[in-house]
């Protein structure tokens, strides 16, 4: 029932995460974080399909869910900017859990945004093949060692690379967002104010 | 024994080791097909009876929402991931209500739980029964469709009575659910709640689906043709299944005992008493029949939820304009299509930074060059039919 105005999860008990993400870092060979019970790893881009090895050979998280990706970037053509700076680069993700326990882990590594370049985890995980080549069109990452390299939902002749921040919206620069009315108090609103009257 | 007939039992043993040199030909399914269940488009290459090297060609109902998600609000994007799978669009809505709630740390209302749950599982059996409608279809066999659809209409027209929608729904609010009693008037405060009776009548419809689910199975199980197409036809390994992240049902009935309602906390399950069907082989019929059996488990917990449903509010307090703090987290959920989730990246804006959207059918018929490799063309439609996808949930 209560809204806390905290943003992110105070650490003060040991999450029951924390023993699993550990024991993962520690095979995997990278660093833990638990965000809103989803255990992410962050790994260097090198160790990227050792990492994905060791996570499918030795911890038993045989279950290839998705890869994709976020475009962290400063300046954007469509929605929102971040509110605060960040370092420009493309973060790519995957997820693999297992069959039995329950467990699941969002791997995590960056890449530069000039030419993002990434050895391919189809050789681990078969499902990857279709996710890569999404993430490849979508924000313009190579996949080394693909089998397949080209477009899955756009043609071939498509230009540009649509999810990233770069990449404008064209319908929207035709015509503003009719639902950008919807940011403003409602006119009989009894509640002005839009902040929690709850937190 | 005479000669003659030693000669003519070596001829009968003769084994024909010879490759035969056929010219391949290349079949081309779709996009418009009616077995396709949408606009997939399938490129196979031919050589006698047998398919290699099949290509399934997607993207014709790609629609952008992780990029559209960007530049929507929150409650927005609920209407559009309804669109996702849309035979279980109330089951879409889920996860990604779910995600926002955990970043904004909303604990919603048992009531409002209660009811999530109760449509979710209706939204289970409605796309089921699509399934048992189709499939059988797509073998020949016409009449379980009349049988399956007339009792999913029942289940539309309840799910219709409380959200106001048949198959998108928009009804999750970040913290709670809507009702659609008492919705557009100008008056404030008006008590809403579900439509009266609404709870009587969804339990009454169980025990009828209950019913035609018996119907179903004698119908289709008793049918020999059926039997004989879908038996040791499609067989899927676990190992392989799980490496390209077939999920679900799919999954389920090649072995592997895993359901993520048993798993997840995204809506209450461990409350209720529910079994998990599993498969024996992994071919077509295990998939039809851990469907069917799904459908028992889900009216059983359907009607547990609605004999204990406590009373309560049916929405947290949030504010009015929903703003979900920074953080980002993945919540995935069991929807009748398999594992649906969504990893939310917020920077605290009015909309996602980032959105991504991963649906169950994308993976489960990332499956078909691998499962269709050296398949019967017969077998085709019958392997195809009995991953159940829905192009929707493919595309995004």
């Amino acid at each position: 029932m209560s809204v806390t105005s905290s943003p992110s999860e105070t650490e003060t008990t040991t999450h029951p995460l924390q023993e699993f993400a550990d024991r993962v870092a520690e095979v995997v060979g990278g660093s833990a974080a638990i965000t809103f019970d989803t255990v992410k790893i962050t790994v260097g881009s090198e160790d990227w399909v050792s990492a994905h090895t060791a996570a499918r050979d030795d911890l038993d998280l045989v279950f290839f869910s998705w890869l994709s990706a976020v475009d962290w970037a400063n300046e954007v053509e469509a929605g929102d900017a971040l509110s605060d700076e960040v370092e420009e680069r493309i973060e790519l993700l995957t997820t693999v859990a297992d069959l039995t326990e329950g467990h699941r882990v969002t791997f995590s590594t960056d890449l530069t945004k000039d030419s993002p370049s990434i050895a391919s985890l189809v050789g681990v995980y078969a499902g990857a093949n279709w996710h890569e080549r999404e993430a490849g069109e979508m924000f313009g990452i190579e996949f080394v060692g693909h089998p397949n390299p080209v477009h899955i939902y756009l043609p071939e002749s498509f230009i540009g690379n649509p999810l990233r921040k770069s990449y404008p919206l064209l319908s929207r620069e035709v015509k503003p967002w009719p639902g950008d009315v919807d940011v403003e108090p409602m006119p009989d609103s009894d509640e002005p104010s839009t902040e929690n009257p709850g937190a | 024994m005479t000669t003659d007939q030693d000669y003519v039992r070596h001829l009968s043993d003769a084994q024909v080791s010879v490759e035969l040199e056929t010219q391949d030909m290349t079949l081309n399914i779709g996009p418009q097909h009616p077995s396709t269940h949408g606009v997939l488009r399938l490129v196979a290459h031919v050589d006698g009876e047998r398919c290699y090297d099949v290509k399934p060609v997607i993207g014709y109902m790609h629609r952008g929402y992780e990029k559209l998600s960007e530049v929507r609000t929150y409650p927005q994007i609920t209407a559009l991931i309804n669109r996702i799978d849309w035979v279980s669009g109330y089951a879409n809505e889920i996860p990604f209500i779910v995600a926002a709630e955990k970043l904004m740390e909303i604990e919603v209302p048992e009531r409002a739980q209660y009811i999530r749950l109760i449509l979710t599982e209706m939204a289970r059996i409605s796309s089921h029964l699509i399934f048992m409608a189709s499939y059988p279809l797509e073998l020949g066999a016409a009449t379980p469709l009349f049988f399956a659809l007339r009792d999913r209409e029942r289940i539309l027209d309840l799910i219709e009575s409380v959200t106001g929608g048949r198959f998108h729904p928009n009804f999750n609010r970040i913290g709670g659910v809507r009702p659609n009693a008492g919705a557009g008037t100008t008056q404030k405060k008006v008590f809403q709640d579900l439509p009266a009776g609404f709870l009587a009548q969804t339990r009454d419809a169980m025990d009828i689906v209950l019913a035609s689910v018996d119907e179903l199975e004698t119908l289709v199980a008793g049918n020999e043709i059926i039997l004989a197409r879908t038996k040791g036809i499609g067989v899927l390994p676990p190992e392989v299944a799980a490496a390209y992240g077939v999920s679900g049902p799919n999954l389920r009935a090649s072995g592997v005992k895993f359901d993520l309602r048993k798993i997840e906390d995204y809506l209450p399950y461990d409350k209720f008493e529910f079994d998990i069907p599993v498969g024996k082989n992994g071919d077509c019929w295990d998939r039809w029949w851990v469907r069917l059996t799904e459908i028992r488990q889900s009216a059983r917990i359907i009607q547990q939820a609605i004999d204990s449903i406590p009373s309560g509010a049916l929405q947290a307090k949030v504010p009015k304009i929903i703003k979900v703090p920074k953080g980002e987290t993945y919540v995935r959920a069991e929807n009748p299509k398999g594992e649906m989730g969504y990893y939310l990246v917020s920077d605290g804006g009015l909309g996602p930074y980032r959105l991504k959207i991963r649906s169950a059918s994308f993976s489960n018929i990332s499956i078909l060059p691998w499962i269709l490799e050296g398949a019967l063309v017969p077998d085709l439609i019958a392997i195809m039919g009995s991953l159940d996808f829905v192009l929707g949930d493919v595309d995004r």
